[in-house]
């Protein structure tokens, strides 16, 4: 054992590294950003901020996987590794970097031991009041996650058979398998560390009192429907970060009034996901806002497309495929205001993961096919499948949540549908009824949904197709390839484990156990006076922000 | 007027019983076991027998009604099961803030659709008249969610200028607190305002036309006298009785002018209850704006006798 971190772990990190910069300087994002300037970082200041929603899923992270709730703890938790952010990690690529965890080690296959920084200190809020963080922590955390039920991300360490605390300092990891994305899994925005005396104290996590971490901010006030409002944390880990005094988090439901905040001035970044711009805006905002600061990359989120794939019609490969090639991508991003045409293709593994995700072109015969869109193809399968008159059928989405671009592209896909026979009757549901229950299998025919949550890519096609998964909600047991993502899990050599990724998206593409889709390639922008920023896919705002200091 | 006023009371406590049984029923009719839902979307318990206790389910429906009756009276609407807040809590900090909107939206409504409409009645078919008429009905047709996202998003387009910003608490800055709320009302009002206007025109056209008015003009009274002194208090009383249906337009309206401006009222928090599944503050809040009405209407009955010392009860 060692106290630093491993070889192999370095060696993959290198190698992914070196292959992302390669990728995306082939076929990234396009970066507007100007290069960061060498100056000394001022403290002090606010950030500003929007989110779409009040955290109405609650502030318990073993409760929920809603974005909504992720988005506002990471401002104020920590974990024990994350992905690293700032100006030099380049959108849509994931790089590890340690949080809490000062080193870690594999010892042998399934044995990972962690050692923690020492000294972190709670926020001093009672009723943790600042007392060290210790590995006691770090135990109950995890014992948490994997017991409370409706845990809706517990898939996220299932691979982990126990946990140990030997010392203060030291955390060791048990699995029940070999899991070569056990570290990325643990950098999760899900995993936050949290305090025994705070689930003691209120029951569960779910009020903003609860919210009590380790993060480079405290959250000092919640005003349902208003704003989140942080202060620093003057016991965090890491000299001299944050560099901003506070952050102020509006909670806007309306797109019109976040974007008149943003160009009055009145917000840091634009008000989007992920601080992403409108393109039908982008125009508007760059004459509003001088010197805007952007960056072009693909976002993870796309659609999710699920069937009852183990009852007819849908258990029909032929139906798949028709389902597919109904559907014209082109249509739903010409009309969709963050795209305006702008898209990338995703096989089974998005695009948005460069690393990982497989190019079209590289699918079989069959996948390819999946991304052509042709109406007479869908009637041809259809009638192949004994469908000649097409069929009748439901579809479940959230009416709210997403916002009305993500309905524009139910409507087009729904219109698509109908075209080539398949007369879908769209039902729509509340987003938190939504999040809770459809995506979790309460659902008779077919639903819509946006993925694009994880940052691992792993999570992609381990959690919807392999048996027994919560998010398995197409009931997919195909022993082939179930057998190829257990051995991808086994294989740490990550050139091998790569061309087991691609077989498994060539193979999905293949039986089309998903609907083909795209994400839209968007635009992050900030103002000009923020430095050292730069933005990425997932929940971690707070991680991201956290190196960004104000220029003023 | 003080047995008419008692006998109104005496007669608003059936029309509130009855307020409260449909108040309490009403979730109970909801297709699908509503509990089992909120159980399994909302984990607002630790299992479904939990979740019947914890809403007061395990019991006979009559018994649940009596018991939710007598917290009722003394003032106890139970917990919200999202914020885990006392109910009577929750409404107590919103209601001010929806109270003030609409009281800003009614005074606008008052006094843009008041002089307006007498100015179009005393300058019938006149430019002024023309213009009140033609932007009362633009005033109309626009729909207040329009109207504000057209005010909100214009400037910051043109000017880099928005209206909007953060809420200011009370306890932060009392006149910044009452000042975010001019727009807002101003946009809640306007459709108010624009019916007030055509009606009050129309029913002092009638009430000039009036033998009593044509003496008063033929003594030589000035135009100012006849017209507010004499005629504009005969014909506000269907003034009076549209402002109180204006009460429950204004509060419809809150919900998605709160919404559009972020402002943290009564509108915003039924619509989170109600996606919510949260049935105790829906309970409360569908309660109290059964209150808010049925006191409204009183208040109104009661304004005729003021108005118009014919009316005696």
């Amino acid at each position: 054992m060692n106290s630093g971190v491993p070889d192999a772990v370095l060696t993959r990190r290198d190698l992914l590294k070196a292959v992302g910069v390669v990728t995306i300087a082939v076929t990234g994002p396009q970066l507007r950003s100007r290069p960061a300037e060498a100056q000394t970082p001022k403290r002090g200041g606010t950030l500003r901020t929007s989110v779409i929603s009040d955290p109405v899923t609650g502030f318990d992270p073993h409760q929920t996987i809603s974005f909504v709730t992720m988005v506002p703890l990471s401002f104020a938790y920590s974990r024990l590794v994350k992905v690293k952010a700032g100006p030099d990690v380049k959108p849509m690529t994931y790089p590890l970097e340690p949080d809490l965890a000062e080193s870690w080690s594999r010892t042998d296959e399934t044995t990972y031991v962690f050692k923690l920084r020492k000294g972190v200190r709670w926020h001093p809020k009672p009723p943790v009041n600042g007392r060290e963080l210790t590995s006691d922590d770090v135990k109950y955390t995890y014992e948490r996650f994997l017991s409370v039920k409706n845990n809706g991300n517990r898939p996220v360490l299932e691979s982990v058979e126990r946990i140990e605390a030997p010392d203060k300092y030291t955390v060791k990891f048990v699995l029940k398998e070999p899991n070569a994305w056990f570290l990325d899994n643990l950098a999760s925005t899900s995993t936050w560390i949290i305090a025994k005396e705070c689930v003691e104290k209120f029951g569960d996590l779910k009020k903003a009192e609860s919210v009590v971490g380790t993060g480079p901010w405290m959250l000092e006030r919640w005003e349902p429907n208003v704003r989140l409002h942080y202060v620093r944390n003057p016991n965090y880990f890491v000299p001299g970060l944050p560099y901003a005094d506070a952050v102020d988090v509006l909670i806007d439901k309306d797109p019109s009034s976040r974007l008149a905040a943003f160009l009055a001035g009145k917000l840091d970044f634009a008000p989007e996901y992920q601080h992403v711009i409108r393109r039908l805006d982008l125009a508007v905002a760059k004459q509003r806002r001088p010197n805007l600061q952007t960056a072009e990359y693909a976002w993870f989120t796309s659609f999710s497309t699920g069937l009852k794939i183990d009852k007819p019609p849908f258990n029909d490969v032929r139906v798949r495929r028709a389902l597919s090639r109904a559907v014209s991508l082109a249509e739903i991003h010409e009309s969709n205001a963050f795209s305006q045409g702008q898209y990338v293709l995703n096989p089974a593994v998005p695009a948005a993961s460069a690393e990982w995700s497989i190019p079209i072109d590289q699918l079989g015969p069959e996948g390819r096919k999946l991304y052509e869109f042709s109406t007479a193809d869908a009637r041809r399968l259809l009638t192949e499948a004994g469908h000649p008159n097409g069929f009748k059928t439901e579809v479940e989405a959230p009416g709210t949540g997403y916002g009305p671009d993500f309905l524009d592209a139910v409507q087009v896909t729904v219109k698509n549908w109908k075209a080539a026979g398949i007369d879908a009757d769209l039902k729509l549901k509340e987003y938190g009824a939504f999040i809770s229950s459809t995506i979790y299998g309460k659902f008779d025919h077919m639903f819509l949904g946006l993925r694009g949550a994880w940052t691992d890519p792993e999570a992609y096609f381990y959690r919807v197709y392999m048996p027994g998964q919560p998010l398995n909600v197409m009931n997919v047991n195909d022993p082939k390839l179930t057998e190829m993502i257990k051995l991808q899990r086994r294989t740490f050599d990550v050139p091998k484990r790569k061309q087991i990724i691609y077989d498994i998206q060539r193979y999905l593409a293949e039986q089309a156990y998903f609907g083909t889709n795209s994400s839209t390639k968007v635009v992050s922008a900030w103002e000009p006076h923020i430095k050292n920023y730069m933005p990425n896919n997932g929940f971690d705002y707070g991680g991201r922000m956290m190196a960004a200091w104000i220029d003023k | 007027m003080r047995r008419y006023v008692f006998r109104r009371f005496i007669v608003a406590v059936p029309s509130l019983l009855i307020a409260s049984l449909i108040v309490f029923t009403l979730p109970r009719l909801i297709p699908g076991d509503v509990v089992q839902l909120m159980f399994e979307e909302k984990s607002y318990a630790k299992d479904i027998e939990e979740m019947r206790a914890k809403l007061g389910l395990d019991r006979p429906i009559a018994v649940q009604y009596v018991e939710w009756l007598g917290r009722v009276v003394r003032g106890d609407l139970g917990e919200s099961l999202w914020t885990r807040q006392s109910v009577v809590d929750e409404l107590g900090r919103r209601l001010p803030v929806t109270a003030l909107l609409g009281f800003e939206a009614l005074a606008v409504a008052i006094l843009i659709g008041v002089p307006i409409g007498i100015i179009a009645a005393v300058r019938q078919d006149g430019p002024l008249d023309f213009v009140a008429r033609s932007a009362a009905i633009l005033g109309l047709s626009i729909p207040a969610f329009v109207m504000a996202i057209v005010i909100i998003l214009l400037p910051a387009i043109w000017w880099g200028w928005s209206p909007v910003s953060t809420f200011v608490r009370f306890s932060d800055d009392p006149a910044a607190y009452a000042r975010q709320f001019a727009l807002p009302a101003t946009i809640l009002g306007i459709a108010s305002a624009a019916a007030i206007m055509r009606l009050t025109r129309g029913m002092l056209l009638e009430v000039l036309r009036q033998d009593y008015v044509r003496t008063a003009w033929a003594k030589g009274l000035r135009e100012r006298t006849v017209v507010l002194k004499h005629s504009l208090k005969n014909a506000v009383i269907p003034v009076v009785t549209v402002l109180g249906l204006q009460v429950a337009q204004i509060a419809g309206g809150a919900v998605i002018v709160e919404t559009i401006f972020g402002i943290p009222g009564m509108g915003q928090f039924l619509v989170e209850a109600i996606l919510q599944r949260d049935y105790p503050v829906i309970q409360g809040i569908n309660l109290l704006i059964v209150m808010i009405i049925v006191a409204t209407n009183l208040a109104v009955d009661l304004t005729y006798a003021l108005l118009d010392p014919r009316i005696r009860y």
